[in-house]
């Protein structure tokens, strides 16, 4: 059920134009920014991790857009209540959805990877290969179980797309996807600590630069499978809720 | 005249709260006033681990930038909503001039893109550290108003492009990322590729932030008026882009009958 409820959400995305543009033209374009910065900073030589730290934030703002969408799509669509009648926990039928937004935000990683060596001929030297390969898929298997704990805060609010907008920067500030999380100040550690977005960010750049993956890489999906189970239990408890005060479809 | 000003003033203001989809007060602290302040953190921050420039050129640079959101989206909401709540035929029967009406729209979003700046940099400078000269305050407080009045011409030439084309809101998405780039607020222009930095002499907010820089660097406003003249040439610019594109538009919408098609 998960697979093809993937699949079939991952081809809806597709469809779209407009979403399919945006991941691709968005990425691109904060690559190019990330390479000249790179560029004229004092780290020329890490073009490579610019290109994939541009791809990652693409993958966040697909997960966080996607999520944030995912109830309010349903909405507008007028599907929320089919989908909410399924026979099955609520969390199943929204997890499919989450993964997909994931899954499509790869086009942005693919995006930024092929920009950065048709154009800049950033050679996609990995310093390991194979576990950029684990590392990629991981991280958005990870994001995507975490979209399933923001999409399940979202079902409350109507403008969920208010406090996607908001968390867009801070991510990606915080996760040390651009930006080393060595350079920010103190406080924002415990909070980096607790981001599956940290750790998948730092498993793909070890993979790219050197460094124990695997730990990292665990971590990440340790940190997600626990927003899922809470996903799962909050996405019941707020269904439940919403149902009781008449307010699942309103939008 | 003073139906004129009643038309452009209180129809712009009614237009705003009705067309701007973040006027609840949640969507507008969150987007319009955090989203912009962690986008200036997160490109100060960079800044510093690469050594591209110091604290003042990014929170100076991304609080003039900070203006573009509003302006931009809302350009783009301010006719594409029109058209998307069915009320587009209903503003076009009016006999009233088109250019006065959708001109007018503008005015409110460039007003907010100002209110916006002036909350970044107040909180970036706060944040990081930065000291502006009192002296330079009337002078920032103009950059910003021109950086903003350019930029809701800007974004009203892009809601234009809504009543054509379908997808407006991906133009206007791609807009704002590519005003990241281009207009030298993140990435200092002399390192751009000589088109690039063409392009960004054509687009609002280049010339208000290097203004705003100039002006915060202690430099005098006089020091920081032809900038200040690019930009509000760049204002005007589009603005009668705006207008010559809702024109042209109107006229093709109506003669294909695609007026409210979504």
């Amino acid at each position: 059920m998960l697979a093809v409820g993937t699949l079939l959400h991952a081809k809806h995305l597709s469809r779209s134009p407009l979403e399919i543009t945006i991941a691709l033209l968005v990425p691109v374009v904060q690559a190019t920014l990330a390479v000249y910065l790179f560029r004229s900073g004092a780290e020329p030589h890490r073009l490579l991790e610019a290109a994939v730290g541009a791809g990652l934030m693409g993958v966040w703002s697909s997960v966080l857009f996607g999520s944030g969408g995912a109830i309010q799509n349903q909405r507008w669509q007028g599907t929320l209540e089919m989908i909410m009648l399924a026979p099955r926990p609520p969390a199943l039928v929204i997890l499919p959805i989450t993964l997909a937004t994931a899954l499509t935000g790869t086009y942005a990683m693919i995006a930024t990877l092929l920009w950065g060596r048709l154009l800049y001929g950033i050679r996609l030297d990995f310093a390991d290969p194979l576990a950029f390969a684990a590392a990629a898929p991981g991280c958005v298997l990870g994001l995507g179980m975490f979209g399933l704990l923001l999409a399940s805060t979202f079902v409350l609010l109507r403008n969920a797309n208010a406090l996607a907008n908001t968390m867009e920067y801070p991510i990606w500030l915080v996760s040390g996807m651009l930006v080393p999380v060595t350079v920010l100040p103190p406080w924002t550690n415990p909070i980096a600590a607790v981001l599956p977005t940290t750790w998948g960010a730092r498993a793909v750049r070890e993979a790219v630069t050197g460094g124990p993956v695997w730990p990292s890489l665990g971590i990440c999906l340790a940190i997600s499978a626990g927003c899922l189970v809470l996903g799962a239990v909050s996405m019941s408890y707020v269904e439940r809720r919403a149902r009781a005060a008449a307010t699942l479809a309103l939008a | 005249m003073s139906a004129l000003f009643r038309l452009v003033g209180i129809g712009g203001v009614l237009a705003y709260r009705a067309l701007f989809n973040w006027t609840t007060p949640g969507m507008f602290v969150g987007t319009l006033l955090v989203g912009p302040l962690f986008q200036l953190l997160f490109f100060a921050y960079l800044g510093r681990q690469l050594q591209v420039a110091d604290d003042r050129f990014y929170i100076v640079g991304n609080a003039v930038l900070a203006a573009s959101l509003a302006c931009v989206f809302g350009g783009t909401m301010a006719v594409a909503n029109e058209r998307r709540y069915g009320t587009l035929g209903h503003v076009l029967l009016s006999p009233r001039s088109r250019t006065a009406i959708f001109l007018g729209r503008a005015l409110p979003y460039a007003g907010n893109g100002l209110l916006i700046a002036v909350v970044t940099l107040t909180g970036g400078s706060l944040l990081l550290g930065l000291h502006v000269p009192v002296a330079a305050l009337p002078g920032l407080a103009l950059a910003l108003a021109v950086g903003a009045l350019a930029c809701g011409f800007f974004g009203l030439a892009l809601g234009a492009l809504g009543l054509r084309f379908r997808d407006v809101w991906l133009v206007s998405n791609v807009s704002v990322a590519l005003l990241l780039l281009l207009t030298g607020v993140n990435v200092p222009a002399r390192t751009l590729p000589a088109a690039m930095r063409a392009i960004g002499q054509g687009l609002p907010i280049t010339h208000a932030a290097e203004a705003a820089r100039r002006l915060v660097a202690g430099q005098s406003l006089a020091a920081a008026a032809p900038a200040l003249a690019a930009e509000l040439a760049i204002a005007v610019a589009y603005a009668v882009l705006a207008a010559v594109l809702l024109k042209v538009f109107e006229i093709e919408s109506r003669r294909r009958a695609s007026l409210d098609a979504v």
